[in-house]
């Protein structure tokens, strides 16, 4: 069975990306769903965040040479992913 | 949203543009009699003084490309954010942008052409001095309040209020500026007659006041302030990324709109001749169009990365 949509998910994503690409966020975000991952935005699960984050990295490794700036969105991204897995183990326990 | 093809063809046609114009230009120099009383003064020939010309006009030349190619990029980033809430404002922008860049080479090329029939035609030499003095004029007065609603309109869409500070600097460096263009502007009129227009702009006082030296304050006064507004905007700006670009946009603009000021200024405060002039306010008019050009790559740059960011 596929994954539910997660809509916090990608007010998540578009948040974390904000601090980088200001009011280009949300479309960037749109951009890099809808193209790598061949979905609608509000379709994002917390499935396809890895494979996202690897596609964010290409991507925003492409508008700046400053490997820190990148690695500093990847691991915001990261943490992120992490809360997102941790309700699921809860769950998964109970 | 428009396709990379459709925004790239835009940086072309703008460069056919403005090599255009210089071609032009160029070809007008050449076609053109030569002023026979700069050649004698300068003890040229009609060949050394074309070629002379055509050399000390070579860096405004330069500025006009870069001046169309920056208006050109800015134009590419326009049409990919037209339908974001800031992208209304700045397609304002590059609109005033587009007439800041056609004001270097129209205003150039007309006074080239009013020049020549002033030296074949002693007659329209007041009228090529009065038709020479409102072309400069209109362009710049045009270009800077277009941008001055957009950058009006940028502080209010991020709900930025100015600084009292630094409005007072801004004011109290129009008014210096103003004064003093003013009292070098007044030194080549008759005070005793404000209706005689024996003077080197052939308007009477009154007239040289209300069409000339208040629009050029009005538009030196929206030109200043429109770059501090931009400037505030840029820094209220989130995105570390983002905001990078923005400030060289922003920073390729100030230089813009500095330029063009000090540019009309020296203008403004040197009347117009029927003829070139070798001195050092060609000299002081050509590293101005440089700085502008210089400004327009700056802009170009900043609008380049800002379009990535919406492409990538």
């Amino acid at each position: 069975m596929p994954a539910l949509p997660n809509y916090s998910l990608y007010e998540g994503v578009v948040r974390i990306t904000r601090v980088y690409l200001g009011p280009a966020a949300g479309r960037f975000i749109d951009r890099q769903v809808e193209n790598h991952l061949h979905k609608a935005p509000a379709e994002l699960t917390p499935a396809d965040l890895m494979v996202l984050i690897d596609w964010l990295k290409i991507s925003v490794s492409h508008l700046t040479e400053d490997s820190e700036i990148v690695e500093e969105y990847v691991s915001e991204l990261h943490k992120l992913a992490d809360e997102q897995a941790k309700p699921k183990r809860g769950k998964g326990k109970s | 949203m428009a396709s990379t093809r459709q925004t790239s063809q835009l940086t072309t046609q703008a460069l056919r543009r403005a090599a255009g114009l210089a071609a032009v230009y160029v070809f007008l120099i050449f076609l053109l009699p030569a002023n026979h009383a700069v050649m004698h003064a300068h003890h040229l020939s009609a060949v050394d003084y074309r070629t002379l010309l055509l050399a000390l006009n070579l860096p405004t030349m330069v500025a006009w490309l870069a001046a169309f190619v920056g208006y050109a990029k800015l134009r590419q980033y326009v049409q990919l954010v037209r339908k974001t809430p800031e992208g209304l404002y700045f397609d304002k922008l590059a609109t005033g942008l587009v007439w800041l860049a056609w004001s270097l080479p129209i205003p150039a090329i007309i006074a080239l052409l009013l020049d020549s029939l002033a030296n074949t035609w002693g007659s329209f030499y007041p009228a090529a001095v009065i038709i020479g003095n409102y072309t400069r004029l209109i362009f710049p007065l045009v270009a800077f309040s277009i941008i001055g609603v957009a950058s009006r309109d940028l502080v209010s869409l991020a709900k930025i209020k100015l600084d009292f500070v630094s409005s007072r600097i801004i004011a109290v460096l129009f008014l210096g500026a103003g004064v003093l263009y003013c009292l070098l502007t007044f030194q080549h009129f008759n005070p005793a007659s404000l209706t005689s227009t024996r003077n080197p702009y052939y308007l009477p006082i009154w007239l040289m006041v209300l069409t000339i030296i208040i629009p050029y304050l009005y538009t030196w006064f929206v030109g200043l302030l429109a770059a501090y507004e931009i400037t505030l905007f840029s820094r209220q700006t989130h995105g570390v990324l983002y905001r990078q670009a923005l400030r060289m946009l922003v920073l390729g603009l100030v230089v813009i709109i500095a330029s063009s000021i000090a540019l009309q200024y020296v203008r403004g405060v040197q009347p117009r001749v029927d003829h070139t002039t070798f001195d050092y306010h060609m000299v002081l008019s050509s590293i101005f169009h440089l700085i502008g050009g210089g400004g327009f790559v700056l802009l170009a740059i900043g609008a380049e990365r800002l379009k990535k960011i919406e492409e990538v």
